[in-house]
């Protein structure tokens, strides 16, 4: 479980030494993570550059979020500052120009964003590497890069449509770059008439929480309607924001399941702790502590569903985190039927059957769920061939949930870990575990409560916006990128 | 809370202040409470009020003494007001003054009282000056118990370094962000883009209103003389300088960054001084035969986070009492805003002219409106005149209640910042 280089990359003295040896080792930035519930202004103090090409339409409700965020607002051309300031007095925040001879121009910049809805053209998208050429230098350690741009369609114009792919590439291969530095770059693509929701998004890609995610494209589009009508962006709850919800988290006593269940207790939510009777212990003290409520349960018994059901009560359900899931290795050919089964009954069929008592009955109108999937459903790894079609699964699941309950303003979604630093991790064989540290953009593994982060993200009313989408925590993981 | 369909209205009959005065010159000796009897006996002589019509007394402080910490029943029993009324003894910051007149409106309004006086004290030259904490916790015990030489040694081991035992003088710094005030009000300045220039012009405006105000002795009739002892009196504010100009208060250096914009000339300074309102119901006043000056028509308090911005509360206290109020801002002929800086003020009004904001922080289309620069401050403000934290919202209610007597007009607001990121605000109305 220990990182050496991890740590050795923490101690300055550590780090001069490795440098003067000039030994080919990588050191991993260690990456600035925030502590504790989500705040108010995360970006206080902070100085965020923004950019746009041609219209840049979003750029004044990027700059709105932002401000509100607490950044310090700079600007790519003076001739926007005049469009922008609106956006930022609301928040009490003046706009400036990022101009070569302004004062701030020497300023550590926190985030690079830049719009690039207005991108058109294949020439059209110069614009995104003279915004990002001469200011990636000024990025700071654990910086962020977010590009913004519209869905792919295929209905689109060609030229459109090879634009917004390019962004992914851009934002994929500058995070592998910049990933030294601690830094993240994304790239969200906004859906016509969902960007009132780009701004939480946004918002939570810029704080320290979101560290481990890198090199993702997201989506945001207007699938899930809005629970209760007009919820404007503005009302958008940051702080508390899962205040007054009822959430279960499946496997809670220990690892992700552990995280997610603390982290959205301190976002407020009541937190029911689903675990086996075996870890009774673990998962008694877990809910005593958040002040949640224990259930032990096997998810796979036939009577889990209606136990799951009883427990939630008249009140029902806002957040379901189906995170339960379990490993059993073996190449297909030396594979036991039971080993196939096993992995299939936790983390498929239980997910499946409980989600299906749930939806009826239990979960509320605009209400989350979260299935926890895995960059080897994706990427699929030798002596997975069960856990990797478990978990791929669960991609198409959510998918097709996420239509089946967006009139009803739910939203379903999967998170796929990459190299988390966990007890399942810290079995596996040393030079194995090292490449699945090492080869990703960050150059080092994530912690639960990054994963934990990345769920309370998507349980929270900001993301409205995100649905039947698989988000990858990884750290910019090379496999199955 | 007060509105128009209220059957009893609470009015304001009078005001009374002492002087203002800068801390540490002829009121050093007189204390928060020597200085709330001040006001209030003058107060209780200008209206030759009756021994038994005051039934209770609300006052307000923030550096409340610590042997007598009600401070309005020292006053009333100092006075020898009938023992019968009762007192209380409120903080919140800068808005205590404001505060106490309001809950003494409230009382008013529920006919729990008809009669009430409520005002505001405090003395800085007074502020106790407070031993550290570690200090007192170490040492507590032996004060208390049966110490052994062996207890002594103990009590000194606890001690840290000698730096963090030295008696400090008390600032104005916020207790959850460790920001002194004037550091604040810097930020502020900064966010909302708010020039030197424009903080010394708003200061040069408040000393010309005050000193404008004290040379036509229209503030005569709202401050009263006081002796200070040893055959001294002090009759007049001892801040205002009429004479100040716009070269000179540019020449100050700043005062909380280095190439900041707050000066000692642009904010208010640490000031001694009392202030005491007399409200009644209306009935009442009618009754006893007085000509009230103006009425309570709506207030609010609110909160923001202190460590955003900590004095932009009137920009959200405002528009709350406006709307209880049932009005707009273009209705109120006066707009009164504490000066606790000038750029706070100037935040403030930025805040309320802006569309942003108002759909940001109160989710309304349209900025709640311009300030007039004609109707705000017209006698002057904290800056000029002082700012004895308890007392400025009883000066605040007194100023205007005289302005809408003495004008024939119909609506004033104030509004006053607070620390804490407090924010208050009234309306009063013309009766």
């Amino acid at each position: 479980m220990n990182d050496v280089l991890l740590t050795l990359s923490k101690s300055p003295a550590a780090r001069n030494v490795l440098g003067a040896l000039k030994l080919p080792i990588p050191l991993p930035e260690p990456l600035a993570r925030g502590d504790g519930a989500w705040v108010a202004r995360p970006l206080e103090g902070a100085t965020v550059v923004l950019g746009g090409a041609g219209k840049a339409e979003l750029l004044p409700a990027i700059t709105g979020a932002l401000a509100e965020a607490g950044a310090t607002i700079l600007v790519d051309d003076d001739a926007r500052v005049a469009a922008l300031r609106d956006a930022a007095q609301a928040h009490a925040r003046p706009v400036r120009a990022d101009v070569a001879d302004a004062a701030d121009a020497r300023d550590r910049i926190q985030a690079l964003v830049f719009d690039a809805t207005g991108i058109e053209t294949v020439d059209g998208l110069r614009a995104a590497y003279e915004f990002l050429h001469p200011r990636v230098g000024r990025l700071a350690r654990s910086g962020r890069v977010v590009l913004v741009g519209r869905e792919r369609a295929s209905d689109a114009g060609a030229q459109a449509n090879a634009v917004r792919a390019a962004l992914v590439g851009l934002a994929k291969a500058l995070a592998k770059e910049i990933g030294k530095k601690g830094a993240t770059a994304n790239c969200v693509a906004v859906a016509p008439g969902a960007e009132g929701r780009l701004a939480p998004v946004l918002r939570w890609l810029c704080d320290p929480r979101s560290a481990f995610v890198t090199a993702q494209p997201l989506a945001v589009t207007a699938r899930a309607k809005l629970p209760g009508g007009n919820g404007k962006a503005a009302s958008t709850p940051y702080v508390r924001p899962l205040d007054g919800k009822v959430a279960i988290v499946t496997g809670a006593a220990r690892g992700i399941g552990r995280a997610t269940a603390l982290a959205l207790a301190a976002e407020g939510a009541r937190v029911v702790c689903l675990d086996r009777a075996e870890d009774s212990k673990d998962t008694s003290e877990l809910a005593r502590q958040i002040g949640g409520t224990a259930l032990l349960v096997d998810v796979t018994a036939a009577d889990a569903p209606a136990k799951i059901l009883e427990a939630l009560g008249e009140r029902g359900v806002d957040i379901v985190v189906h995170n339960a899931g379990i490993t059993r290795d073996k190449t297909l050919a030396r594979m036991k039927p039971e080993h196939w089964d096993a992995v299939m009954a936790v983390n498929l069929a239980a997910v499946v059957r409980i989600t299906d008592a749930l939806v009826p009955r239990a979960l509320r109108d605009g209400g989350r769920i979260v299935c926890l999937s895995s960059v080897s459903g994706i990427a699929g790894n030798v002596g997975q061939t069960n856990y990797a079609a478990s978990k791929a699964a669960l991609i198409g699941y959510v998918d097709a949930l996420a239509t089946q309950l967006a009139p009803r303003g739910i939203t379903a979604n999967a998170i796929a870990p990459g190299f988390i630093e966990t007890r399942m991790t810290a079995a596996i064989p040393m030079m194995i575990r090292e490449a699945g540290r090492r080869l990703s953009a960050l150059g080092q593994g994530g912690l639960p409560e990054d994963v934990a982060q990345a769920i309370t993200f998507l349980a929270s009313p900001g993301a409205q916006g995100i649905t039947g989408s698989t988000l990858r925590v990884c750290g910019g993981a090379l496999i199955g990128a | 809370m007060a509105s128009s369909q209220s059957k009893r209205r609470a009015v304001v009959v009078g005001g009374m202040r002492t002087p203002f005065l800068k801390a540490f010159t002829d009121f050093t000796r007189l204390d928060t409470i020597a200085l709330g009897v001040a006001a209030t006996r003058a107060l209780l002589a200008k209206h030759d009020l009756p021994y038994r019509a005051v039934e209770g007394v609300v006052w307000g402080g923030v550096i409340l003494p610590a042997g007598a910490p009600n401070v309005g029943r020292e006053i009333a029993l100092d006075l020898k007001l009938d023992p019968a009324a009762e007192a209380m003894t409120v903080t919140r910051a800068c808005a205590s003054g404001l505060q106490a007149v309001t809950l003494a409106a409230a009382a008013i309004e529920r006919g729990e009282a008809d009669v009430m006086i409520a005002g505001g004290s405090d003395s800085t030259s007074n502020a106790s000056v407070q031993l550290p904490q570690q200090l007192v916790h170490a040492f507590a015990p032996l004060a208390l118990g049966k110490p052994t030489p062996g207890d002594y040694l103990a009590a000194l081991a606890k001690l840290g370094p000698v730096a963090d035992l030295v008696p400090r003088r008390p600032q104005i710094a916020e207790r959850t962000t460790g920001e002194v005030m004037g550091e604040s009000a810097e930020r502020m300045a900064q966010r909302w883009e708010i020039t030197r220039e424009a903080q010394d012009a708003l200061a040069l405006r408040s000393h010309q209103h005050a000193a404008a105000a004290i040379a036509s002795g229209r503030l005569a009739g709202e401050v009263t003389k006081v002796d200070v002892g040893d055959g001294k009196w002090v009759h007049t504010d001892g801040l205002v300088r009429g004479d100040t100009s716009a070269e000179k208060l540019a020449k100050l250096r700043p005062a909380f960054a280095k190439d900041g914009t707050i000066t000692a000339g642009n904010a208010s300074p640490l000031t001694d001084g009392g202030a005491a309102v007399l409200l009644m119901s209306e009935e009442r006043a009618k009754a006893l035969g007085y000509k009230p000056l103006a009425a309570f028509r709506s207030w609010a308090y609110v909160g923001v986070d202190p460590a955003d911005q900590l004095l932009i509360g009137p920009a959200l206290a405002v528009p709350r009492a406006l709307d209880r109020a049932g009005i707009t801002l273009a209705d109120c002929d006066f707009v009164d805003l504490h000066e606790a800086f000038a750029a706070q003020v100037l935040c403030v009004v930025k805040a309320i002219g802006s569309a942003a904001w108002a759909r940001a922080r109160l989710g309304r289309d349209t900025a709640v409106g311009e300030v007039d620069p004609a109707r705000l401050n017209v006698r002057g403000g904290s800056i000029a005149l002082g700012h004895p934290f308890g007392a400025t919202g009883a000066r605040m209610v007194t100023t205007m209640a005289n302005e809408l007597a003495a004008s024939g007009k119909q609506h004033a607001v104030l509004g006053i910042c607070a620390a804490g990121g407090l924010g208050a605000a009234a309306v009063l109305e013309a009766v």
